[in-house]
């Protein structure tokens, strides 16, 4: 008995028609808004009007260069610490269940929750103040100072991301081969050495992986400052993701939000593009 | 072939049902429906009063929906055969949902939703065809029920949009027991100097913060300040108006106390309320309906509180401003706007619905006529028996009329960030040139020099 070739077209078309308008239609649409300003309530053509608006908008490019920094910073400390925690976790024997939920456990948690949490152990008078209060340290302006509050943020997005990169480093690690350790070591190379001799280049694609997946979270960055910071102190902490909803959602401008979608989209694809040259595979 | 087809089609309406569920399942949460149990009748049929029935649907948060709801059971008792759903729908939310069904053409809309004051020329700006206009169905010969300053902020261009409900006369809501432990008499405070010569008496004495002030994420204190000064973010022109003298001055005076760490930073309202139970701060610059929150939240504080005028810049000075408050309003796309426009103006112009609002839920009214009422010469237990709403009243005639206009959240926006940097130590006139100058940037308003 043959199947009719139209047959699993017909089990795609729920998913298709979901994906369609969900989907393919937004994705459509806001390209077309992004072209358009309103004018008395309706929709309008713009032209490029939207494009040419970004260069000028001081606002927009302290948000990239916030967005820039976050990533430059966090994104490289965040996947180096996954790194060394898997490979911790790899050769521990004893209780590897306990640590690898211990350390997943933050991934899990919903990111307004965990947001919210740190707002409050980090506040002028909250509970890590405190404690650097009792040791006799200064408190720390956390979310009040424009340094502090970026360095804050990073701290969050550290707890909240560390242990998902570890899980899928520590899966990679389960699939190199053990010969090649065995190999290293019948070398002459320590653990550190086979580190960073064998687990790294062996880890390559998936480090490119979790790279292009943590530069996407980044650039789209939104619930972290938006429970933290507001964005403050003085959009010292404004993510191009905030602006964008202050933007169409706060002052109603979709056309300029939309042209703000289509920025990250470009970044993403062209940062993500960068690293695979980097790395040197198709 | 044809059995294909049939579960292609099967298939498709699948898809397209949970599609609509989507989209509408959250509507149905949190109703809370006051409904036709009074009189019997149920939603299809005519009721006792021979008119069709109607259901209408309001939007609201908070205590607004005990208000809307016993208003409407005071209103079936004339009109029988209307009946209203009231979502109780977050703040923020609210405007969430409103912004994206007003972008959809007003699908999924309300018969009625409340807008706070600040919002309104905003939502009227981005949607001008989304809300009814009132004007043309009568609401003018009411307006005179109003103070200016409400007018101002429910009309544009001399056309009604909004019904002008609860009011923010500001006040300084102060502890009496911190006051007397530093023995500082709060009758004595004329200006702001005074305040903070006081503040410091009380700081020493008690530890207490003279206020509360979400320092970097919201400007409250500032607006207040403002407004009782006569200036705003804006002049009546539409002019970016930072670089007032007055507005420097108000943004100064809030920095005199930071710089001697008299202002307790907290987070969002939250913070707030918190540093109101706890006692960290001694007065808390607030709108009327702050009243409702502190005999909610600070049950144990019973008669320890007071209210005081905010203080004026120079003796002598304006002492009236107004912070918050909000209107109804009625979405275009409303299929009740008839029936939802008689309910609202009864709601809106019948003191009794209005003394009920404040007298239960702490909406302190706007509708003048609903002063006349007694409660607003009673004392007030929980604040020590003082007369709180006539001090409130006789604010109301005083009040300043400030330029809200569609940018008012986008100059809030720049405010906050002056203020931020004169908390972490920039010269207000400056941060304030450079914030007016961002905002001239995103509105394209010209901006007065001085």
């Amino acid at each position: 008995m043959r199947t009719k070739a139209h047959v699993p077209y017909l089990f795609l078309t729920p998913a298709i028609v979901l994906f369609a308008v969900f989907t393919v239609y937004p994705i459509v649409y806001s390209f077309l808004l992004s072209f358009q300003t309103s004018v008395g309530g309706e929709m309008a053509f713009a032209g490029l009007a939207n494009y040419r608006r970004l260069a000028g908008d001081d606002i927009f490019l302290k948000a990239l260069a916030n967005t820039f920094i976050l990533l430059a910073v966090q994104v490289p400390v965040m996947l180096t610490l996954a790194l060394v925690l898997a490979s911790l976790l790899h050769s521990v024997q004893r209780g590897r269940g306990f640590f690898r939920v211990s350390f997943f456990m933050p991934a899990v948690t919903s990111l307004v929750a965990y947001s919210i949490v740190f707002s409050i152990l980090l506040a002028g008078d909250g509970v890590i103040n405190q404690l650097l209060q009792a040791l006799g340290l200064k408190g720390v302006p956390w979310l009040s100072h424009p340094v502090w509050a970026k360095v804050a943020l990073m701290l969050a997005m550290t707890w909240r991301w560390t242990g998902y990169n570890m899980i899928i480093y520590l899966a990679a690690m389960q699939n190199i081969p053990e010969h090649l350790y065995e190999a290293a070591s019948l070398d002459g190379a320590g653990k550190i050495r086979q580190f960073f001799s064998v687990t790294i280049p062996q880890l390559k694609p998936i480090i490119l992986f979790t790279a292009i997946l943590s530069t996407i979270g980044t650039l789209q960055l939104f619930d972290e400052p938006y429970t933290l910071t507001k964005g403050g102190p003085s959009d010292a902490t404004l993510t191009i993701g905030m602006y964008l909803y202050q933007t169409g959602f706060r002052y109603f401008d979709f056309g300029y939000a939309s042209t703000l979608a289509y920025v990250i989209v470009v970044l993403i694809a062209g940062l993500s593009f960068i690293q695979f040259r980097l790395t040197g595979r198709e | 072939m044809s059995k294909v087809w049939k579960l292609a089609v099967l298939l498709l309406a699948l898809s397209l049902v949970l599609a609509a569920c989507g989209g509408g399942g959250d509507n149905a949460q949190g109703a809370t429906s006051t409904g036709s149990s009074q009189n019997g009748s149920s939603s299809s049929s005519p009721s006792s009063d021979g008119k069709d029935a109607v259901e209408l649907t309001a939007w609201a948060w908070n205590v607004n929906v005990g208000a809307l709801n016993e208003a409407i059971a005071m209103y079936q008792k004339d009109h029988p055969h209307v009946s209203l759903k009231v979502e109780d729908i977050g703040r923020l939310d609210v405007y969430d949902k409103l912004s994206t069904g007003l972008a959809a053409g007003g699908a999924g809309l309300p018969d009625i939703v409340l807008v706070e004051d600040d919002r309104i020329h905003g939502y009227l700006d981005a949607f001008p065809n989304g809300f009814a206009n009132l004007s043309e169905l009568g609401f003018d010969e009411y307006a005179h029920l109003f103070p200016d300053f409400k007018k101002g902020l429910t009309s544009l261009d001399g056309v009604f949009y909004a019904f002008p409900f609860d009011s923010g006369p500001t006040g300084m809501f102060y502890r009496r027991d911190l006051f007397e432990q530093a023995g500082v008499d709060p009758e004595a405070i004329e200006t702001w100097d005074d305040f903070f010569a006081a503040a410091q008496d009380i700081k020493k004495a008690t530890g207490a913060y003279a206020f509360p002030a979400d320092k970097f994420k919201d400007d409250a204190n500032f607006r207040m300040m403002m407004n009782q000064l006569g200036v705003y973010y804006f002049d009546e022109n539409g002019n970016i108006d930072f670089n007032n003298p007055k507005v420097v001055q108000a943004l100064s005076m809030l920095k005199k106390f930071g710089d001697a760490d008299l202002v307790k930073d907290v987070n969002g309202w939250d913070g707030t309320v918190s540093a109101t139970i706890d006692g960290s701060v001694a007065t808390i610059p607030f709108g009327a309906w702050y009243y409702g929150t502190i005999i909610d939240q600070a049950k144990d504080t019973e008669g320890k509180w007071g209210v005081f005028l905010l203080p004026a810049f120079e003796k002598g000075g304006n002492r009236a401003a107004n912070l918050g408050g909000s209107s109804w309003m009625i979405p275009a796309s409303s299929k009740n706007k008839e029936e939802a426009y008689k309910f609202m103006l009864y709601f809106s112009t019948t003191p009794e619905v209005q003394i009920m609002a404040m007298e239960k839920y702490g909406l302190f009214p706007s509708l003048s006529t609903a002063y006349d009422s007694p409660l607003f010469e009673s004392e007030v237990p929980f604040f020590g028996g003082q007369k709180i709403w006539q001090l409130f009243t006789d604010e109301m005639p005083d009040i300043p009329t400030p330029y809200y206009t569609k940018d008012y959240a986008i100059a809030m926006d720049e405010a906050v960030k002056a203020q931020a940097d004169i908390f972490n130590g920039r010269d207000p006139a400056e941060a304030l040139a450079e914030a007016a100058e961002r905002l001239a940037g995103r509105t394209g308003r010209e901006v007065n020099r001085y």
